[in-house]
């Protein structure tokens, strides 16, 4: 309930004149000539899902093209995307274990995909999708409903109560399961409000700093006239760079945690 | 003081506390976790993953702040 009163209030602040400053992109430059057209409302109403439709398209064809002739010695673009692949699925089975190769295509797609849409906002003319809440949630959700799954799946239907209630073993663990049951439920409703919220606040916190620095680049040299302003805002490219990597790694790293957290204990 | 006063001086106010914790809570972080690197300089790359978590950890308590101050924006007007 308190993620979707946030994804209200957010949407609220988005869509008053209030809202915090962002660049132009291609659909709002769109709205603004023809702001009575039809096709113009709709395309702006789905921004974010536009362009996280564009880069899933973008990351489907890439991966069709790369993976169309497969080589035995493989280069250029297949030599890259099998480099990335194995990379994931080291990173994964590291954590997870020999078990975790099941989940190396969801993380690993779930990093791909949210790396892209932090760093499409760096591109002229596009938007990170990421930078809207509504995306966010839709990723934290779906890793909150696969973990769940993976629990009752790999626990059973007892083992999964049992590890709600904090696996209770001798008389302290039975007197304990009144507190742990509350307290398990609230942090696993916690986790796709943490998740979502961080990656959202931290994607949106640096588009608002380059806009807000982009318009200080050119109402300071206002006086002057010119289609032109100061690149102000250049060394926050670098470190919109840095965050959306460190974002996209944290996100995906800290579902491979919550699906340990999730598999059987190796001490029972 | 109206509310749109109150609402203008304490968000931003609130965003520099949250944002002055975290800056202590990372350093602090960030300090014992390059000591571990440099006593054990094998285990750098289980230490370095363990440090992102933590760091993202501490970092969403100042993002959260940030969130709130997006929500209450349109308000203070």
């Amino acid at each position: 309930m308190f993620l979707l009163n946030v994804v209200v209030a957010v949407e609220n602040a988005g869509a008053g004149p209030e809202g915090p400053p962002e660049l132009p992109n291609i659909i709002t430059l769109i709205y603004d000539k023809f702001s009575s057209m039809p096709f113009a409302q709709f395309l702006h109403h789905w921004e974010n899902v536009f362009f996280s439709l564009l880069i899933a398209v973008f990351l489907g064809v890439l991966s069709y093209f790369a993976s169309r002739k497969p080589k035995l010695v493989p280069g250029g673009l297949q030599n890259f995307l099998e480099m990335v692949v194995e990379g994931i699925s080291n990173f994964v089975c590291g954590i997870l274990g020999e078990e975790g190769k099941n989940y190396v295509p969801f993380l690993g797609t779930l990093f791909i995909y949210i790396f892209c849409m932090n760093m499409f906002g760096l591109i002229p003319g596009m938007k990170s999708p990421s930078s809207s809440i509504n995306t966010t949630a839709a990723l934290a959700i779906t890793v909150f409903i696969y973990v769940q799954y993976t629990g009752i799946r790999k626990l059973g239907i007892l083992g999964y109560i049992d590890h709600f209630a904090g696996r209770p073993r001798d008389l302290a663990g039975i007197l304990l399961v009144p507190l742990m049951f509350p307290l398990h439920i609230i942090t696993e409703l916690a986790k796709p409000l943490s998740l979502s919220v961080r990656l959202f606040g931290n994607v949106l916190g640096e588009d608002v700093l380059i806009a807000v620095f982009v318009g200080l680049g050119i109402s300071i040299v206002g006086f002057l006239k010119l289609p032109l302003g100061i690149p102000l805002h250049f060394p926050f490219v670098f470190l919109a760079i840095l965050t959306g990597a460190i974002q996209a790694l944290v996100f995906s790293v800290l579902s491979t945690i919550y699906f340990l957290m999730m598999f059987p204990h190796e001490e029972h | 003081m109206t509310f749109q006063s109150a609402l203008g001086l304490s968000v931003p106010l609130a965003v520099s506390i949250a944002a002055l914790g975290s800056g202590l809570a990372l350093g602090k972080m960030g300090a014992a976790a390059m000591e571990a690197i440099g006593r054990q300089p094998e285990a750098a790359g289980k230490i370095q993953l363990a440090m992102i978590i933590g760091f993202a950890f501490i970092e969403a308590l100042t993002i959260y702040a940030l969130v709130t101050m997006f929500v209450l924006q349109g308000r203070i007007g």
